[in-house]
């Protein structure tokens, strides 16, 4: 008995440091910043050319400190040259920025090495208060951090259009909050998403899910991201199965249409005593 | 403009409205709605995946052309429209004309050869309807996969349906909706109690005789059934040969995927309006009715009036018959004429355009017309779906939807009728229904060679459509037997609009 255990340790342990082994060999940590590393980057981004080594270093150093890989950081620095050049505290304070939103260090270095544009943002109020006010409808962090990392764009899109968008999917097209945060929906704007669910509505392609139906029921409904994150073309082909000048004329006759609905509602206003 | 509201403080009622609760508001189910449903279901069998694209055009808003008016500032009305961008059919035409002269058109398909294909459908949904009529009323019997044993007038079983369809084809219309229903109200011999069996019982058991609330329940299946294709009168289709674009008609439209949308009409000059915008489906009867200067025409269901306006902005008509059922129907055919005819009073009304007031069926003015356009009363495919007034998917209409075919094959014969021979008129409807479109002229050919020994010949129009394909989108005519279909489609949403001409024999 005691000797079965004992040799299953063994060879777990046998497996496991094999695993760490090729784990190793497959991507070998950078941990020095070298000259062939600067030289790559410049290739790759010439703007990068004009610092000098100091500078580099120094930078390298910051973000070092603050957990983040070397290849992480040389992602970062290619994608987003100024921040290269700027100081320690600088770079340290956006930093804080966001590790205020919480999103753990590793999902957090992910979205910057990602997006490396989002070190820019110098408002921490302001970020904090729309972190907050994604996390309300979304109900997790994890949540707002895969809305991030599908549409980056929505740290600089006012409340009230994201509050417009999310009431439509959720309320119209009735679709729940992890297929919504699968999908880079958020980064449409609100009449392209309605024109797009109105257009397979008018087909017989997109029914409203009941209310008291099971989140869980199969649908024959396409998922979010197949209606949100394809081109004009391929969603009129590919998920419509129209042909695209079909779609650009329902673009257009929708877009009257609504417009017409406008005038119309405005003109009634005045002279009807009917509520509804 | 001076608002009443901001002047002066109006009561307003206080209203505890209408039931808002998401569950009601849910189940709430229009006639439009209705409609849709049906049309899945129906069309959704008929033209398979090609619905989809027709459904999303007739839910959209349909596209207009401008009939210019000859009798306001023609000229002025051209240029402005141009202006806009609008190009002149006639030019179209002229382009194609000369384009299929240049390419030697290849055999276009002979019309009504590959029919099979529809018969088979509507076959499979008439015998899926009656299926789900039945287990609607007899729910257990769905269950226990016994179908078609116990209601006699629901059975449908192919084999037996046989030589019933034969005694159907000796005597085809005596079995109109309304005999139908009457003569088949029949006891139930299964719930007769013997009165061997002691009578004492009867007295308190009476068995019923029928099912309350059921007395006024039409099988929508009813309707499946006038589709019919069995042959045995004589019919000949042939090609039609010649196509004028009439000289004086001035016909707008933008192009293909060109959404744009006309100017308002203007009071010209001569006091009347400048152009006349109406679909564009709607132009094409009147055109492929080809009337010739100094033709007596009649329009069997004139109203609104753009067809026959159509036929006298030709300037071809010598006199013009414009007949509705409905004074109301006639009013607003009246007030168009009177908005777009210059000196209506003296010059028209009376003399050149006669209006009449009468059921078509009814009209007995025989062998007196040169052409004659149909456009039969039908389901209006695009207005049911987006207008809840005067929708005939109304619960309470069944019957008259359900009998609609019945209506039109009766104008249609009696216009037959009212034709002189060598004569030719054009049957149009706005649906997509196969059977108020080629159902609809077998059965009215058929009974106008059975009822008054009227022979007749379908023209095939398809090398005339074929000028007309940069516009509209027309279904293939392998589809159709009796007639070209324009179909809704989104960057040409006109129609849907059939139309099947025919020529009567002298």
């Amino acid at each position: 008995m005691l000797r079965n255990v004992l040799f299953n340790v063994r060879v777990v342990l046998k497996q496991q440091n094999q695993l760490h082994r090729a784990k190793h060999l497959a991507t070998p940590k950078i941990l020095q910043l070298e000259q062939i590393h600067i030289n790559e980057a410049i290739k790759l981004e010439p703007t990068l050319a004009i610092y000098s080594p100091e500078i580099w270093r120094r930078a390298h150093e910051t973000f070092q400190n603050h957990g983040l890989e070397t290849v992480n950081f040389l992602r970062i620095v290619t994608g987003n040259p100024a921040v290269l050049k700027r100081t320690p505290d600088k770079i340290i304070n956006s930093l804080e920025i966001w590790r205020a939103c919480q999103f753990g260090e590793h999902l957090l270095h992910l979205l910057l090495t990602k997006y490396p544009e989002l070190l820019d943002i110098t408002e921490s109020h302001q970020l904090l208060e729309h972190i907050a006010f994604l996390k309300s409808r979304v109900s997790t962090s994890k949540n707002v951090w895969k809305l991030l990392m599908n549409s980056p764009d929505l740290i600089a899109q006012p409340e009230e259009s994201l509050e417009e968008k999310l009431n439509y999917i959720i309320d119209v097209m009735r679709i729940e909050v992890p297929e919504i945060v699968k999908s880079a929906s958020l980064a449409l704007p609100f009449e392209e998403i309605r024109c797009r669910h109105q257009f397979l509505v008018r087909l017989g392609l997109f029914k409203p899910r009941p209310l008291k139906a099971d989140p869980n029921d199969p649908t024959t409904n396409h998922k979010l991201y197949q209606i949100t994150d394809t081109s004009e073309k391929t969603f009129a082909t590919k998920i419509c199965h129209v042909t695209l000048p079909e779609y650009e004329a329902f673009k257009e006759l929708y877009t009257k249409e609504l417009e017409r609905q406008n005038k119309k509602s405005k003109d009634e206003e005045d002279f009807s005593d009917e509520d509804d | 403009m001076l608002r009443v509201r901001s002047i002066v403080l109006l009561p307003r009622r206080w209203k505890s409205g209408a039931k808002k609760r998401w569950n009601v508001l849910q189940n709430k189910k229009n006639n439009c709605d209705r409609a849709l449903e049906n049309f899945d279901d129906f069309y959704g069998s008929v033209y398979g995946s090609r619905w989809k694209n027709m459904r999303a055009a007739l839910l959209t808003r349909h596209k207009y052309i401008a009939l210019v008016n000859n009798f306001g500032d023609t000229e002025q009305t051209c240029s402005m429209l141009e202006m806009d961008g609008a190009i002149n059919m006639k030019s179209l035409i002229n382009l194609a004309q000369e384009r299929l002269k240049e390419t030697s058109s290849e055999p276009m398909p002979a019309q009504g050869q590959s029919r099979h294909e529809i018969e088979g459908k509507l076959d499979t949904l008439l015998r899926k309807q009656q299926e789900r009529e039945v287990s609607s009323i007899y729910p257990s019997l769905g269950d226990d996969g016994l179908p078609g044993t116990l209601p006699q007038q629901l059975k449908f079983d192919n084999l037996e349906q046989k030589p019933k369809d034969e005694l159907q084809e000796i005597l085809p219309f005596e079995q109109s909706l309304t005999k139908a229903l009457e003569e088949d109200v029949r006891l139930d011999e299964n719930r007769l109690v013997d009165p061997q069996f002691g009578t004492g019982g009867l007295y308190e058991y009476m068995p019923a005789h029928s099912i309350k609330g059921m007395e006024d329940w039409v099988a929508e299946s009813e309707h499946y059934k006038y589709y019919q294709t069995s042959a045995d009168f004589p019919l000949k289709i042939e090609q039609e040969t010649s196509f004028q674009y009439p000289e004086h008609l001035s016909l707008y439209t933008y192009e293909m995927g060109n959404c744009s949308d006309f100017k308002a009409p203007k009071k010209c000059l001569t006091g009347v309006l400048s152009h006349f915008m109406m679909d564009g489906g709607s132009t094409l009867p009147p055109l492929f009715l080809q009337v010739q200067p100094g033709e007596r025409v009649l329009d069997a269901c004139a109203s609104p009036g753009g067809k026959s306006l159509v036929m006298l902005q030709t300037l071809h008509v010598d006199q013009l018959v414009c007949n509705d059922i409905q004074e109301s129907r006639l009013n607003k055919l009246r007030k168009v004429m009177q908005e777009y005819l210059f000196d209506f009073k003296e010059r028209w009304a009376g003399k050149r355009l006669i209006f009449s007031q009468s059921d078509a069926r009814n009209l007995g003015d025989y062998d007196s017309f040169d052409k004659i356009l149909v456009d039969v009363p039908c389901t209006t495919d695009r207005h049911v779906l987006n207008e809840q007034d005067n929708n005939i998917f109304k619960p309470t209409r069944i019957k008259e939807r359900l009998r609609i075919p019945e209506l039109q094959a009766g104008i249609l014969t009696n216009c037959l009728r009212l034709l002189r021979p060598g004569g030719s008129l054009v049957y149009s409807t706005c649906s997509l229904s196969p059977i108020q479109n080629d159902g609809v002229v077998h059965m009215a050919l058929q009974k106008a060679f059975a009822e008054h020994n009227i022979t007749a010949t379908i023209k095939d129009l398809s090398q005339q459509t074929a000028l007309f394909s940069d516009v509209f989108k027309f279904e293939h005519p392998k589809g159709l037997k009796y007639g070209q279909m324009v179909v809704p489609y989104l960057p040409a949403n006109f129609g849907p609009m059939y139309f099947s001409k025919i020529t009567r024999n002298s």
